[in-house]
C-alpha cells in the first residue's frame, strides 16, 4: 500500500511502502511540482532504490530552476537507506 | 524453511514481499533485518524481471534461519547465466546534476546485508542472500 497526494498546505505526504512498483503514482505527483516542497516522510514505512531514483529525478529537475525539495520526519530506517545512498548530501533532511 | 515460486513479473512483488513477511513474522526477526531482506529482495526480484535473459520460468524463492543467520535464496533456470549482483558504478563521484540511480540498489543491498553471493550450476542461477540477526 502507497499513496503520494499534497495536502492543502502544499505538502506532499508519502505513506506506505515506496517500492519498485509505486513509482509511476509517484513520478505523476512529483513531476507537478513547479516550486521547491516539503515531502512529508511520517508515514512511510518504507523506500527501496526505485523510490530514491523518482526522487532524484525531480531534485535534479528543480535544481536546474534553482528550487528544492526538503525532506522531512523520516524514520530511522528509512533515514539509514538516505545515508548509506549519500543521497543526506544530495536532499536537506530534517 | 519457507518456499514459494514467483511469475517472472514485475506485478508478483506485492506477492514476494507478503511471503517475506509471513517468513519475518514467523521468525520473529527485528524490524532492520526485515528492511534490509525486503530491500534486497525487491532489488534483485526486479533485477531478474527486467534483464534476465532467455528466461520463461518463474523465480523460487527460499528462506530459512539457522540460529542466528538469515538467509534467502533467489532461483531461477536460465540458459545464460547473467549475475545480477554484480556491482555496477554507484556514481558516486558524478556531479549531482547527471548522476543517475544505476548501481544504487545493488550497493544499498550489499550494505545492509551480511553476505551476497552469486552462482551458476547445471542451468540454474541462484542469487543467496545472508543477514545475521542482533542478539
Amino acid at each position: 500500500m502507497f499513496s503520494i497526494t499534497v495536502n492543502d498546505e502544499g505538502i506532499v505526504v508519502l505513506t506506505g511502502r515506496f517500492d519498485a512498483s509505486q513509482t509511476d503514482s509517484a513520478r505523476e505527483v512529483l513531476s507537478g511540482l513547479r516550486d521547491s516542497a516539503v515531502v512529508d516522510f511520517r508515514d512511510l514505512d518504507y523506500i527501496s532504490s526505485a523510490g530514491l531514483g523518482v526522487l532524484l529525478a525531480t531534485q535534479q529537475r528543480l535544481k536546474k530552476e534553482g528550487k528544492a525539495i526538503k525532506l522531512i520526519h523520516m524514520n530511522r530506517m528509512v533515514r539509514d537507506v538516505f545515508k548509506i545512498a549519500r543521497f543526506d548530501l544530495i536532499f536537506e533532511i530534517e | 524453511m519457507m518456499r514459494r515460486e514467483f511469475a517472472r513479473e514485475m506485478a508478483s512483488l506485492d506477492a514476494v514481499f507478503e511471503f517475506l513477511h509471513r517468513f519475518a513474522a514467523k521468525e520473529r526477526l527485528d524490524p532492520q533485518a526485515a528492511y534490509a531482506l525486503d530491500l534486497a529482495v525487491e532489488e534483485f526480484f526486479t533485477n531478474i524481471v527486467k534483464y534476465g535473459k532467455g528466461s520463461a520460468g518463474g523465480v523460487l524463492v527460499e528462506a530459512d534461519r539457522t540460529g542466528g543467520t538469515v538467509t534467502v535464496r533467489l532461483e531461477e533456470e536460465t540458459p545464460v547465466p547473467f549475475d545480477v549482483t554484480r556491482q555496477t558504478a554507484t556514481q558516486f563521484d558524478t556531479p549531482f546534476a547527471e548522476r543517475k540511480p544505476g548501481g544504487l540498489g545493488i550497493h544499498i543491498a550489499r550494505e545492509m546485508l551480511d553476505g551476497l553471493t552469486y552462482d551458476y550450476v547445471d542451468g540454474t542461477s541462484r542469487i543467496t542472500l545472508t543477514k545475521h540477526l542482533e542478539p
